[in-house]
């Protein structure tokens, strides 16, 4: 509830609606990956072809059909669930390294189906022509086109996909994927099938992702195949970092401080040119792993324990002094 | 369509590309195969590599500079490597591998814009040097002589680099703290040296291969790193990690289908190999040389 207060405020104090409502956007998939890497132990290098599938599913039922807003939605989730069903059956059958170089040559192969696709994906072209237009409720409608109006939308859906994702790390299933985690071996002594239990992670992980495509299609009202080249996995994988891995809501925070920052040093045309943002984007990734594990709200956390023991051990000292 | 003389030549220049390939992959398979993780800055230090090269033959104007800078390159290339390893990746040692693979992310993104600042974002020119120009005979085809050149030089080091490892009391260390580092510690070796080692090896190769490919694609550009670094990830996978032997034949067996299949259709050549790859990894996850890994 306080971070639906909180989000809400974003779109005030950053530059622009729009900027805020990418932040939301880019932290799905950020939050697919949180999920997966901190809470299953898979360190998944092909979260943006999964995202890029959503999009391309959205952009291409907008630009070319006249479905409803929120079908073209559900169907790059469900596309995307679809999709990641077929890459997680292969990928959960490796652990480690093995998994993350698989799914890293699962996120070129599916760059290689939309760049070579010409006459579907438009290829290097991508997708043109898409329109947020209203989302049409019987009588009622709701225009989308305003950027107030479209960040409410991602607000309630990121809002929806949070608060799920956080009760499902809580509930029964969540808490076997965190046992398996730790000892694959216990979990399946007990009974559970590590790989059931992998596979539909990996699916859910991967809707997340779609969730997050679909939505950014109609935020930029373009679709590129960029979106599904290896370097957006990159990106996604330093925005969890940076936000910290350990917890949920290092994904928002992650995005947030991702974008914010790399709008602000592509003001500065010299860093822009030369893709200089990204060298400082390189030092803080190394600084973050070097010296704050758990991202910016690990590091928060951190300090605010030790500050809390500071008062609480002062408390002491004055009860024990007289 | 096809006559003998273009698959052949595109054999050659399969073969080729996999020997430069295999330089790279000979370097990142043995930092896998000792540190356990894999090193995403490769492809910037493949790309470095080569910008030293343009740079000492800018700054000196004698009749071998090409060869005093490949000799140059290689050796900054080891230091860069060194440094890398001691200031960077030791303070990981010991912690899950995904730390150091994140900080191999980072260094990437710091060289590659690093030189892009320095060096600027227009591609920079450098040309075959003379004594290697012009073509030879090879019974169906005429090949480049320089290409001839980089196969043969890129073999010889790939040998020695071999012969070191499979021959020498260092090599044997090596060997030794890929295989058990804990046992080679309590045996005496420094493992943390050894380590050293390796990754400056592995830092000056992928110079190395980086020096002796620019003059092929005609120039130097700060992004070139990354197409390279797939392809050898591909190779080390295929080739088994930590394998010097299966770094050389995946290299060149890749190279080679990537050849043809380019003659086939021009864009499938980086599509099979990430079939290939994926082929490799679900049903012999150690490799062709590799072996048994577990976790």
């Amino acid at each position: 509830m306080i971070l639906a207060v909180v989000l809400f405020f974003l779109q005030v104090i950053l530059p622009s609606k729009m900027m805020a409502a990418e932040i939301l956007i880019m932290a799905l998939p950020t939050l697919a990956f949180i999920f997966l890497f901190g809470y299953t132990g898979q360190l998944n290098f092909g979260t943006g072809s999964l995202f890029a599938v959503g999009a391309y599913t959205a952009g291409i039922l907008l630009a070319r059909t006249d479905v409803h807003v929120l079908v073209t939605i559900l169907a790059g989730v469900f596309l995307t669930g679809v999709i990641s069903g077929i890459v997680g059956f292969f990928c959960i059958r490796q652990v480690g390294l093995i998994f993350a170089l698989l799914t890293l040559a699962f996120n070129q192969l599916i760059w290689f189906i939309i760049w070579q696709w010409r006459s579907f994906t438009g290829g290097p072209d991508g997708i043109w022509g898409i329109q947020r237009t209203a989302i049409h409720f019987g009588i009622f409608s709701y225009n989308i086109k305003p950027s107030f109006n479209f960040y409410i939308v991602v607000l309630i859906l990121f809002l929806l996909t949070f608060a799920f994702v956080r009760r499902l790390i809580e509930s029964p299933f969540g808490q076997v994927l965190q046992g398996m985690r730790d000892s694959e071996l216990r979990a399946t002594a007990i009974g559970y099938n590590p790989k059931t239990f992998k596979w539909m992670s990996f699916v859910i992980s991967g809707m997340i992702c779609g969730l997050g495509g679909s939505l950014f299609a109609l935020h930029q009202e373009y679709v590129g195949e960029h979106l599904a080249y290896w370097a957006t996995s990159g990106e996604v994988v330093m925005m969890a970092l940076l936000g910290g891995t350990f917890a949920l809501l290092g994904s928002v925070i992650g995005s947030g401080v991702f974008i914010f920052l790399s709008d602000l040093l592509n003001r500065f045309p010299s860093l822009a040119t030369a893709g200089g943002w990204l060298l400082i984007f390189g030092v803080i990734l190394i600084l973050v792993v070097m010296f704050v594990r758990g991202g910016l709200y690990g590091g928060a956390e951190a300090i605010y324990g030790w500050l809390k023991e500071r008062v609480e051990s002062s408390d002491k000292q004055t009860v024990t002094e007289p | 369509m096809f006559n003998l003389a273009a698959v052949l030549a595109q054999v050659f220049n399969g073969i080729q590309f996999g020997v430069l390939i295999a330089l790279l992959a000979t370097g990142l398979s043995l930092i896998f195969g000792m540190l356990g993780i894999i090193n995403f800055a490769h492809g910037s230090l493949y790309m470095l590599g080569a910008y030293f090269l343009w740079s000492v033959m800018q700054a000196i104007d004698v009749p071998g500079k090409f060869w005093i800078g490949l000799v140059v390159s290689f050796f900054l290339m080891g230091l860069v490597g060194l440094l890398i390893e001691r200031f960077l990746l030791r303070r990981t040692y010991g912690q899950p591998e995904v730390y150091a693979i994140l900080i191999t992310f980072g260094l990437l993104l710091v060289i590659q814009q690093g030189v892009g600042l320095t060096y600027g974002t227009i591609p920079l020119p450098l040309s075959i040097p003379a004594i290697l120009k012009g073509e030879v005979s090879l019974g169906l085809f005429k090949y480049p002589l320089y290409y001839l050149f980089t196969m043969i030089l890129g073999l010889a080091v790939i040998f020695t680099v071999w012969f070191f490892i499979e021959r020498s009391a260092l090599g044997a260390m090596i060997r030794a703290c890929a295989e058990d580092p804990e046992t080679a510690s309590t045996l005496g070796i420094k493992t943390r040296n050894v380590y050293t080692l390796t990754f400056a090896l592995g830092a000056a190769l992928a110079g190395l291969g980086g020096s002796l490919h620019a003059p092929m694609i005609g120039g130097l550009q700060h992004t070139q790193g990354g197409e390279i670094l797939l392809i050898s990830f591909i190779v080390v996978v295929v080739g088994g990690m930590g394998s010097v032997r299966g770094a050389l034949l995946a290299g060149i067996l890749m190279g080679v289908i990537r050849g043809l299949a380019g003659l086939f259709w021009a864009p499938a050549s980086e599509f099979v190999l990430f079939v290939a790859m994926g082929l490799i990894l679900l049903f012999r996850p150690q490799g062709l040389l590799g072996r048994k890994i577990s976790g």
